[in-house]
């Protein structure tokens, strides 16, 4: 493998950061120490640098936590996410792929499919309403994390579901600031 | 039974936490991004709910606390939830949050907060 080309590649793609892994908290914080250096001298939108930067979490807690939930379930190929920032002209992408179970597919498209539909208005009232029901004693997050995805973006949210031979699905996610 | 203080030294991805019985100043400031948020502020908020029912003096959260992600925000929400139910229980309690004043972002947050609450609630800009 040539080493010169790939980085070619990433940065003709505009790519600024790019893990592919099993995702520990560390790593993600490690990243994201990363990221806030970068937008610090890069970018001067402090809003910008802010959504970049919530987005990155988000994507990457959302990405952790359901691994971890299938970890427990006894799946051992966590290890196939990958989070991506992206930048080109003005604009971020921010990009999430992780294996998803098939009885999740369906219920996790639906989900992105309404979120896309509310303006921001809606989606500030979904996040309300939200913060407000009680958490299940096993929930690792508060089923915040795509709401605040959703407020943050500026174009609707896209997303893909690549399906694999045994019915499960690879998702990815990607996210325009 | 006297309540002892409560302090946290901050992380890349958790606050400072300087909750202080005897003045009544209970201190948040940083960022807050755990790994798991509600296990982070499970004791905090243990704290608080003890500290706000025998508290003999004003109580005052001075939070200077500028991202949050979604689960820390959840919490965020709880302990002001335990704030508020003070505060209509007739105690002296009023909530302080700074923020520097080029992060909008911070400032939108905090006003989101704010709107669930009506304890006295004081959004202080800093200079940058």
């Amino acid at each position: 493998m040539n080493l010169f080309a790939l980085k070619e590649q990433l940065r003709e793609a505009g790519i600024l950061i790019s893990f592919t892994g099993s995702f520990s908290h560390s790593i993600i914080e490690e990243l994201g120490t990363a990221v806030k250096k970068y937008l610090e001298t890069a970018e001067s939108q402090k809003t910008a640098m802010v959504d970049v930067f919530s987005v990155y979490i988000e994507a990457a807690q959302n990405v952790r936590n359901y691994g971890e939930r299938r970890l427990r379930a006894g799946q051992n190929d966590v290890d196939s996410s990958i989070v991506v920032i992206a930048k080109r002209d003005t604009r971020y992408r921010i990009y999430a792929g992780n294996i998803v179970e098939a009885e999740d597919i369906a219920e996790l498209g639906a989900r992105l499919d309404r979120l896309a539909a509310m303006d921001k208005a809606a989606l500030k009232e979904a996040y309300k309403e939200q913060r407000r029901k009680e958490r299940g004693p096993d929930d690792l997050g508060a089923g915040l994390g795509l709401i605040e995805i959703a407020r943050r973006a500026t174009q609707p949210l896209e997303y893909t579901f690549t399906p694999l031979p045994d019915g499960r699905a690879y998702f990815s996610l990607c996210v325009e600031i | 039974m006297t309540i002892e203080k409560l302090q946290r030294s901050a992380t890349a991805s958790t606050p400072t936490v300087d909750f202080d019985p005897t003045s009544g100043v209970l201190r948040l400031s940083g960022e807050s991004y755990p790994e798991n948020a509600f296990e982070y502020f499970r004791p905090l908020l243990a704290w608080a709910g003890n500290y706000v029912s025998q508290a003999r003096t004003p109580i005052v959260a001075e939070i200077a606390l500028s991202y949050l992600n979604t689960s820390s925000i959840k919490s965020v929400m709880d302990l002001l939830d335990i704030l508020e139910a003070a505060h209509r229980r007739g105690s002296n309690v009023s909530v302080r949050w700074s923020y520097a004043q080029d992060n909008e972002r911070a400032l939108e947050m905090i006003e989101e907060f704010k709107e669930e609450v009506t304890l006295p609630f004081f959004i202080v800009p800093v200079a940058t």
